[in-house]
């Protein structure tokens, strides 16, 4: 479970995240959505504390990420991320690019992680890209492979920043299946994505975001039929055409 | 005019053991000058201020001195600061280290720069420590690109080396001196030296071509 508290933010002079309050169940599915620079990446990379916050606090199972005994790195563990340019890593092998964290952090033997790691890549199917390097996939199975990188740590909770914006629109499905399913699976996430298609069908809450604020809430039905701002209706237009 | 090339021959062992400490200083001081340019590197992209401010210090000391000078600080101020005398060649050796990394550095640290912040974003994501981080995913991926550069300051460093003559280390330049005020022969102890200097760094730049259009290919 995370709860955000009145969390803001600031680079410089330019306050980025606002007042922000959220709080994410176990097991439920948050979409974020809105603008560019609303401040979506920066709000999903504080929560596993990618990003230092100013005011406010967030918690994460209960553990404070404003308590200075609070470790990060095993924080992390516990919390998945893909990213919308995949970042996986380019001088290593696809299977390299899932087992290295297991190996090198969790201390799993070599034939452990990698046998993990083909069950992982069967799950997002494509297990016989495991000897290539990333370079040589296509942009929507690097997406799985990064996905496949970050369960490989079993964590309990999965942040995706825009996953399939970097796509070209035949590979957007392949992702969304493997996200769709990961959902289903009771995996708690949350999801920066304008696809909508993917809220309605496992967002169990969606917030629109605008200028660092949260400016709408609500279930898929409601935000969708009818949300209350002038900046999510114009915000929904603009993509749901 | 006439050569007499026998001036080589006959000292050849003499010759060869100055360039045999010229490659001991050019590569210690290279394999030394790439870790403390490694760490500087990394120091000049920290958020610490206390970290970052002594980094860029002490590169903007070294890179604005010449580097005859460095030579001379550290032969004359070692035995200072420890209370014996060192050796020519140890002090040689913590000068040219220590002047090198500085160049070292900034070519780490461009290095470092290319690769995307992701990348770092990605291995802190699933729980990688700095250190760990720059070991397995930046520091492997900067190598790459940075490969031409550093081979390119690793020849200037095999050729900065023979200034140490002037604290009197017989290295390769040195020797073919004290040859020559022996026997006189000047032009062809030199053309040799310049030869031998030639042989090697040419070698060397090959391989750096070989590298970056491997690099361009890539
Ligand atoms: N490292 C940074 N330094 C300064 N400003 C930043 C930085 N990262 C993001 N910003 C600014 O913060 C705001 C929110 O950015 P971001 O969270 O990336 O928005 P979004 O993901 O919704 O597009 C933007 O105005 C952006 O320019
Ligand atoms: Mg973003």
């Amino acid at each position: 479970m995370i709860e955000i508290i009145n969390v803001s933010k600031w680079f410089g002079e330019h306050k980025v995240l606002d007042n922000v309050n959220e709080t994410i169940n176990k097991g439920q599915v948050v979409v974020i959505c809105g603008p560019s620079g609303s401040g979506k990446s920066t709000l999903l990379k504080s929560l596993n504390g990618l990003e230092p916050f100013q005011e406010g606090d967030i918690r994460v199972d209960g553990i404070s990420l404003k308590d200075p005994k609070t470790n990060f790195i095993m924080l992390r563990q516990k919390m998945g991320m893909v990213f919308q340019r995949f970042e996986l890593y380019p001088h290593l092998k696809v299977l390299e690019n899932i087992t290295i964290a297991p190996i090198k952090v969790l201390n799993q033997s070599k034939s452990k992680a990698g046998q993990k790691a083909m069950e992982l890549l069967e799950r997002v199917g494509i297990p016989e890209q495991a000897e290539k390097y990333p370079g040589n996939l296509s942009g929507g199975q690097q997406q799985r492979v990064a996905i496949a990188r970050a369960l490989a740590m079993e964590p309990d909770i999965m942040l995706f920043d825009e996953p399939t914006s970097a796509l070209d629109p035949e590979m957007i499905k392949e992702v969304l299946d493997v996200m769709v399913d990961l959902a289903k699976s009771g995996m708690t996430m949350a999801v920066v994505t304008h696809e909508m298609g993917f809220a309605k069908e496992v967002a169990d809450e969606i917030i629109f975001m605008d200028e660092g604020r949260i400016v709408e809430r609500g279930t898929d039905k409601s935000f969708f039929e009818n949300p209350e701002s002038e900046r999510a209706k114009e915000f929904l237009r603009k993509i749901l055409i | 005019m006439n050569f007499e090339w026998q001036v080589i021959s006959n000292n050849f062992f003499f010759l060869m053991g100055g360039l045999v400490t010229t490659l001991e200083l050019a590569l210690i001081a290279i394999a030394g000058g790439l870790v403390l340019g490694t760490l500087v590197g990394m120091g000049r992209l920290s958020k610490l201020k206390s970290i970052y401010y002594p980094s860029t210090l002490f590169v903007n000391l070294m890179r604005t001195q010449p580097l005859i000078l460095v030579i001379f600080w550290f032969y004359f101020l070692m035995p200072l600061i420890l209370g014996r005398p060192i050796g020519g060649f140890t002090s040689a050796v913590i000068a040219f280290t220590v002047f090198e990394a500085s160049y070292f550095a900034e070519i780490i640290r461009a290095g470092i720069q290319s690769i995307s912040k992701g990348q770092i974003d990605a291995a802190y994501s699933t729980g990688f420590t700095y250190w760990q981080a720059m070991r397995y995913f930046i520091i492997p991926q900067a190598l790459k690109n940075m490969m031409p550069s550093l081979i390119t300051q690793a020849v200037v460093v095999f050729q900065d080396t023979s200034l140490a003559y002037v604290i009197g280390l017989r290295e390769f330049l040195r020797s073919a001196n004290v040859v020559d005020a022996r026997e006189m022969r000047s032009v062809e102890l030199y053309l040799f030296v310049g030869l031998v200097y030639f042989i090697v760094c040419f070698s060397m730049s090959r391989v750096c071509k070989k590298l970056e259009l491997k690099k361009e290919n890539a």
